[in-house]
């Protein structure tokens, strides 16, 4: 268990102001939907901003807001996690390989195309020489560095910076789209799931929590466990995951209050959390967030940077509701899915 | 509590498995060599530690479809061979979990259907589209060796598979697994090769790490992995286990986002942090399995940090990227067998080509092969890209 | 020589993203690196990469380029004594 002392999110929703907590909420029109930009140049001096990839920019800029938030200069450990990395640089490169038939090619874009580019860069811009991790891998990417910091947390490390970002590049979009994962038509992401349909909208950002032994004044809440296993063979298999899980961590079903589930609005992809969430946790509160973030590979960082939010300001947003308006933000369960990636994650207030 | 090593598994250029590797230390029988299998300009042009099969010939070694990228391909047959040299006897009853690493994914595959993909989305196959992200060759491995109690995969450019090392014994240490499968897995790509090529870093003749007049790196590919187990799964294990991970540590440089401190400050933090987790004293080290690529800044970095722990006189160290070249997302992987394999044929892998004395430090790299040399606790660096700097120390269990 | 330089500064400017500066900004004997425009060695490598994409120069070895890239006079006489396009 550690608590959440600070934290901070940049996504396509006026998130990025710790001030307040999703003042208004943002409606698109389309089957991808983009970060909103914060000032990088209060972060960056010019001549290193010029290099960065977008991703870059909010995903570091996210990670020092987050540790500003908590009052830490340093942090104790940084782990980070990002499903598809840097594609966008990355595709900036691979197209001047095969454009210049390997004659030219930008040297910039290879530095920055590797995963730990935002890791690392966040290291140098803080000073910090203590452990770094960078793991990519698809939905499981942001568990990894909760697993990651809960294990550090043992280990005698604190104030650990952990956070994931992604991004909408145009291969990731393109992949989406030929794996069959988006809409073909544009839609209102605050319609994402008023009826059934094929598919989901593509998203992106970047979310960055301080985590710490010490509970800071006001602390956001804490994070108790974490769990990532392949797709389950059916519902109660699921289920039984689900329970074993929440018996692990001394609790049943009913003391959950908030489930906070992946739902993507794609109708098959949706099957399990309806069933989960229907017979399982039919009292619970039952609430979704990809409408406001859209699917990413690491979207459940924006799930938690919600349940951090909710845990400390004791609300919920209107705009999170899918069923029950009945339980206040105590303990709160994330369950999501990106295709035969499932994970669960559990949090408490204090 | 112990985390043992129980089993290990490798293909590079210079072997398909343990044994071959083994014996190319003992034959000084180089991997680096002209490229023929990578289609690519560089051909005949920049040498590399190229496993010289084709995609065809590796699927069927792996058991898997030849339409797998070569990362995962590599990965499949490596981690394949740990897991059967460990000889678990019942491995349903345990935890397990597979820590992968790598740095390009099915950067492969995605390099030659780009262009016809970015034109027509629907032109390429779906394994090929879906192939493209680091995790996804680790997901294909775990599925077909049927691990799924903890799956993932580590990216922090050339320490990635140091760091997933070090995590499975952390798993197992805090009682989340019993049994981690860890390392990593990379093949060589357009995209890396003309990458490192930009930077000028590459040596267009075999790469000469340590040497005052070296001039760079080659690539290499492969896969290596090794099984870490729990002191209640080893007393269960048919043979003798040879050896422990006693310590590690995973530091930052923090100092620019590809080149290394003047001082190796990265470098230092990682190998005295593994030194402190073992209680050892530095002299205890038999063995140093140096990341030493061949880059001008590497080498000085790394044997600058090395002289400020172990002062004049290190211990026995050497480069075997001197046969495999750079693997890269593997090499942490790659070199911990081969640090393993040094403690138990008590050897010292030779560091080849080896002709000029580095100015700014009194010690060489050991030039010829030795044998017959008690090794208790070997070093295994691997220092990267954005600062990401890990050393291991296995030792051997009596 | 004059013709040269003005487009140099603006291949600079452009190959290295200098959002910030102005190609007429740049002195014709301002030290690009360090203490001079403050270019770094990953710049160094882009203005490699922009001696052969601009001018058939292939540059083989990188610590020739300190004295290449000193100012933009220094990299222009060397493009007049070395250019193949």
């Amino acid at each position: 268990m550690l608590y959440i002392n600070g934290t901070v999110c940049l996504s396509p929703q006026p998130t990025s102001d710790t001030s307040v907590f999703l003042p208004e909420v943002k409606e698109y029109h389309s089957n991808k939907i983009f970060c909103i930009d914060v000032d990088y140049s209060k972060f960056f001096d010019a001549g290193s901003m010029r290099r960065m990839g977008r991703i870059i920019k909010f995903g570091v800029t996210a990670g020092i807001l987050a540790l500003k938030d908590a009052g830490v200069e340093t942090p104790g450990a940084i782990s980070t996690g990002t499903g598809y990395g840097l594609m966008d640089i990355s595709q900036k490169f691979l197209n001047s390989v095969i454009d210049s038939e390997e004659t030219i090619v930008s040297p910039t874009s290879f530095i920055q195309s590797t995963h730990n580019t935002v890791s690392s860069n966040i290291a140098l811009m803080v000073g910090c020489h203590a452990h770094n991790n960078t793991f990519a891998h698809r939905g499981f990417s942001f568990e990894s560095v909760i697993t990651d910091a809960l294990l550090l947390g043992k280990e005698g490390f604190d104030n650990i910076l952990v956070g994931a970002y992604d991004e909408v590049s145009d291969h990731s979009y393109r992949s989406m789209m030929r794996m069959d994962m988006l809409r073909a038509e544009p839609c209102s992401n605050l319609k994402l799931f008023s009826e059934s349909h094929c598919g989901t909208i593509a998203g992106e950002g970047a979310a960055f929590f301080v985590l710490a032994k010490q509970k800071s004044d006001p602390t956001y809440g804490t994070i108790k466990a974490c769990k990532t296993f392949p797709a389950p063979a059916d519902a109660n298999d699921l289920k039984r995951t689900v329970l074993g899980f929440l018996s692990d961590n001394g609790l049943s079903p009913k003391e959950i209050d908030i489930v906070l589930s992946g739902h993507c609005g794609d109708a098959k992809a949706d099957r399990l959390n309806n069933i989960l969430t229907h017979d399982t946790f039919s009292e619970q509160s039952i609430l979704a967030f990809k409408h406001l973030c859209g699917e990413y590979m690491t979207a459940t960082s924006f799930a938690t940077w919600l349940a951090a939010k909710m845990m400390k300001t004791q609300t919920i947003p209107e705009v999170l509701y899918l069923e029950n308006r009945n339980r206040e933000p105590r303990n709160i369960l994330i369950y999501n899915s990106l295709k035969a990636n499932h994970s669960l994650m559990l949090f408490a207030n204090v | 509590m112990q985390v043992f090593v129980a089993g290990k598994g490798v293909i590079t250029a210079i072997g398909n498995n343990v044994a071959e590797n083994l014996q190319s230390f003992y034959e000084g029988r180089s991997g680096i060599s002209d490229i023929t299998i990578l289609r690519t300009n560089y051909a005949g042009k920049l040498p590399a530690g190229e496993i010289k099969f084709s995609n065809a010939a590796l699927a069927a070694m792996a058991g898997l479809e030849g339409t797998v990228s070569r990362t995962g391909l590599f990965s499949m047959i490596a981690a394949r061979e740990a897991l059967q040299d460990a000889q678990i006897p019942e491995p349903g009853k345990w935890r397990i979990g597979f820590l992968s690493a790598n740095t390009v994914g099915g950067m492969d595959i995605t390099e030659n259907i780009f262009k016809a993909f970015h034109e027509d989305h629907t032109k390429a196959d779906l394994s090929e589209v879906e192939q493209h992200d680091t995790g996804a060759i680790t997901d294909i491995v775990a599925a077909q060796l049927g691990i799924k109690d903890f799956v993932t995969t580590i990216s922090t450019a050339c320490s990635s598979s140091a760091n997933s090392i070090m995590l499975g014994a952390r798993l197992i240490k805090n009682n989340l697994l019993d049994i981690a499968l860890a390392g990593g897995t990379d093949a060589l790509s357009r995209f890396t090769l003309n990458g490192f090529n930009s930077l000028m870093i590459l040596d267009d003749k075999p790469c000469t790490p340590y040497n005052e007049t070296r001039k760079g790196l080659n690539l290499g590919e492969g896969a290596g992995y090794i099984v870490l187990v729990s002191e209640r799964v080893a007393k269960t294990l048919p043979k003798k286990v040879m050896a422990s991970l006693s310590g590690y540590a995973n530091a930052n440089d923090a100092f620019h986002q590809t080149a290394s401190s003047p001082e190796g400050k990265g470098n230092y933090l990682a190998m005295t942090g593994a030194l402190a987790m073992t209680g050892l004293r530095h002299e205890a080290i038999g063995y140093i399995n140096v990341h030493g690529t061949g880059t001008n800044n590497n080498d000085l970095s790394e044997s600058i940090a090395m002289e400020r722990i172990f002062g004049i006189a290190p211990p026995k160290f050497s480069s075997t990227k001197t046969f495999t070249g750079h693997t890269l997302g593997a090499c942490g992987g790659v070199e911990a067998v081969y640090s393993l394999l040094a403690m138990e044929h008590q050897i010292i892998p030779p560091h080849l080509r080896w002709t000029a004395q580095m100015k700014e430090v009194p010690f060489k790299p050991v030039t010829e092969l030795m044998t017959g040399v008690e090794i208790n606790h070997a070093m295994s660096n691997s220092f990267g890209f954005g600062g990401n700097c890990s050393s291991l120390i296995f030792s051997k269990v009596n | 020589m004059e013709e040269l330089i003005a487009t140099l500064k603006k291949q600079i400017v452009e190959q290295l993203n200098l959002q910030h500066i102005k190609p007429e900004d740049i002195g014709d004997d301002q030290p690009l690196f360090v203490e001079g425009l403050g270019l770094d060695s990953i710049d160094a490598l882009e203005l490699i990469v922009l001696l052969q994409q601009h001018y058939g120069i292939k540059l083989a070895n990188p610590s020739d380029g300190p004295a290449i890239f000193h100012s933009v006079r220094t990299f222009a006489e060397y493009i007049l004594a070395h250019r193949t396009k």
